[in-house]
């Protein structure tokens, strides 16, 4: 953090919360952070995290890990599709849509797709889908279960990975129970997060990493 | 008939004051408000249920519900979102630019599709967009009113925008093309009148911070939310062309010839929805806006009960009796229809005043008096937000959106916030009928 914090509009954490749900709030935290740096330089970005960071930890260490270095948000879906092998069923946990979109381009279109849509945020729930052309279908927490069986896998989005605890969306404890477990070949947890979360993680959940059948970082 | 005339009108009065006092209950009041008008006609020997039904305007149902299933098409085919975005960064995020885009937008999408579908649409996308730009209240207040305003405008200026114009087509008091070429300059110069005094007299963002930090956010989170919609063009232009047909034929089919409104609307639409059929089953069986429907079907049951009393008649008879010269009546007329409608909304004074415009236009030039009272409606709709169902739409959207401004403080738009708004735009669009009817009848238009 070598630059000066500067003076940015009020709101932003507002603006955040608008669409941290519809994008994903490590994919929203780096949209905030590229265009804060772009008009306000690193100055701004240390601002937005000092500013937003303790209500989203999650913007908090993408800013923080820009100021570090990180320029680039590092993703590779293959290991991803490797972790789901061969089930030709995949329900996601949670929305993220920089890794999202980048998994739905290389994973085999004979894999049926669903996403549970809930979320802490407002969502328009229609838009999210639209932008994946009929690919992904709707499920809800009644009816996610009808998709379970031998080939079917569950993916969830994690945000940073300390020695054996990592955290996720809330929406991964409800959905995935002592029963539902068992019903799914694989339990993939995708790191979207390079470094552990340094505030207290709200809007997630702390959870063990080896719950999880493969943990992809 | 005395009896009549003062049992049937009161039914429908306080109907009218008890649906605008319980607007939860709204459908159970006008539907017993109906019954009861039945009924009285029944024992007042003015006609059985089945006569009053006979009376109503069907035609005009069925061109609502046609025109409001093939606007669903519309949505279907993602052209409403897709719109919005690209408006967005046309407008750079700039919150006056935003104004005036979005204004015109719906002045032009309320020409096309129903009021309330283009609202739903469109509120959403602008409530986040606040978010992401950062509001006050001035701005809310401002925007959203004259976005409203530009929704009822352009519900009157073409003959398929809102229920006022469809009744003027579906009752053949005017042809497609003779309602449009007037009534759409007269909405326009209103429009171009209003959004000059808000966007550049009042200019809403007045007190707004112009960041380049919240219009780059902005810009590029609409991109992303967007990044990967695409028009259906599969649905988009199918339902294009059908209304484009519809429109036409509206144009140029003689109505005398069996050609009648409702039928070209009935073909049209069935064609629009025959294109994808699982997806036109579908809209019909759950987009239909049957609570619409009934609301008019017991408004018109009511205003027929009281037409068989003959009291239209005789309030037609009084206004053209006033001892005021012929042109004053018609000032009087369009200013009273602008007030009934501010009261009791469109649907009701559009219903009960065409009966009396029915006599005027006896005496003056039939356009003048038509189109008159359809702009009065629409000056009357848009002086509360109580007066059309697209305001209280706009204030429940705008709760559920939890707006903020940077204080924290929570931004609202009700009743008092549209006020002043309502009362410029009132006074706007009436001045625009008034001047409109007045050269009707300096020119013999």
């Amino acid at each position: 953090m070598s630059e000066p914090a500067v003076e940015l509009p009020s709101g932003l954490d507002q603006a955040f919360g608008a669409v941290a749900g519809e994008l994903g709030q490590a994919t929203t935290a780096w949209l905030f952070v590229r265009a804060v740096a772009r008009c306000a330089g690193d100055g701004g970005v240390a601002s937005l995290a000092e500013r937003a960071g303790p209500e989203y930890p999650v913007l908090d260490a993408v800013a923080r890990g820009w100021l570090a270095g990180l320029r680039k948000q590092t993703l590779d879906p293959l290991p991803v599709l490797a972790a789901i092998g061969k089930a030709n069923r995949l329900v996601v946990v949670g929305m993220e849509a920089t890794p999202l979109d980048a998994l739905m381009e290389r994973l085999d279109p004979a894999v049926k797709v669903a996403m549970i849509t809930h979320s802490p945020f407002p969502v328009d729930w229609d838009r999210v889908l639209d932008n994946y052309a009929g690919r992904i279908e709707r499920v809800d927490l009644d009816t996610f279960q009808n998709w379970a069986g031998g080939k079917s896998a569950l993916l969830t989005f994690a945000y940073g990975h300390g020695d054996t605890r990592t955290v996720v969306p809330p929406l991964w404890l409800r959905a995935c129970g002592a029963d539902v477990r068992a019903q799914f070949r694989a339990l993939v947890a995708w790191n979207v997060l390079e470094a552990p979360l340094q505030l207290y993680p709200r809007w997630l959940v702390e959870i063990d990493a080896d719950s999880f059948t493969h943990f992809v970082s | 008939m005395p009896l009549a005339q003062a049992i049937l009108p009161a039914l429908l009065v306080v109907t009218l004051v008890l649906q605008a006092a319980w607007p939860r209950y709204r459908l159970l009041i006008v539907m017993g408000g109906a019954a009861s008008s039945c009924l009285a006609t029944s024992l007042l020997g003015l006609g059985h249920a089945a006569q009053i039904l006979a009376d109503v305007p069907w035609d005009v149902l069925v061109i609502l519900v046609g025109l409001g299933l093939v606007s669903e098409v519309f949505v279907e085919s993602r052209v409403f979102g897709v719109l919005a975005m690209r408006a967005c960064r046309w407008s750079g995020a700039d919150p006056r630019k935003i104004s005036l885009l979005f204004a015109v937008g719906m002045y032009s999408h309320g020409g096309l599709v129903n009021n309330l579908t283009a609202l739903l649409l469109i509120l959403p996308m602008l409530l986040g967009l606040y978010k992401l730009v950062g509001v006050t209240q001035r701005y809310v207040t401002w925007s959203i009113g004259l976005l409203l305003v530009a929704c009822n405008l352009g519900g009157a200026a073409t003959p398929i925008g809102d229920f006022p114009a469809v009744l003027l087509l579906g009752q053949g008091k005017m042809g497609f093309t003779a309602y449009l070429v007037r009534a759409l300059p007269a909405t326009l110069v209103g429009l171009v009148v209003i959004v000059t005094l808000i966007v550049y007299g009042v200019r809403p963002e007045r007190g707004l911070s112009k960041s380049p930090v919240s219009a780059a956010i902005t810009v590029d989170t609409m991109t992303a939310l967007y990044r990967n919609v695409r028009v259906d063009r599969r649905m988009l232009v199918p339902a294009a062309v059908a209304l484009g047909a519809m429109i036409v034929a509206w144009m140029t089919l003689p109505a005398d010839k069996g050609w009648t409104p409702e039928l070209i609307c009935w073909i049209g639409a069935g064609a629009a929805l025959l294109v994808r059929p699982s997806l036109g089953e579908r809209l019909i069986r759950r987009k239909v806006d049957v609570e619409a429907v009934l609301f008019l079907l017991g408004l018109f049951v009511m205003v027929v009960a009281v037409r068989r009393s003959g009291v239209f008649g005789g309030v037609a008879r009084a206004l053209v009796g006033l001892p005021i010269p012929p042109i004053a009546q018609l000032v009087v007329f369009v200013i009273a229809a602008g007030l009934l409608t501010a009261l009791f909304s469109a649907g009701p004074s559009m219903a009960s005043l065409l009966e009396v415009a029915d006599a005027l236009a006896r005496v003056h030039p039939p356009n003048a008096v038509y189109v008159g009272l359809a702009l009065g409606v629409c000056a009357g709709s848009s002086l509360f937000t109580t007066a059309a169902t697209s305001g209280p739409l706009a204030q429940a959207l705008t709760e559920r959106a939890d707006l903020r401004d940077s204080e924290g403080r929570p931004l609202r738009f009700g009743f008092m916030e549209f006020l002043p708004v309502g009362v410029l735009s009132f006074l706007v669009i009436e001045a625009v009928a008034i001047g409109y009817c007045l050269l009707c009848v300096h020119y013999g238009w």
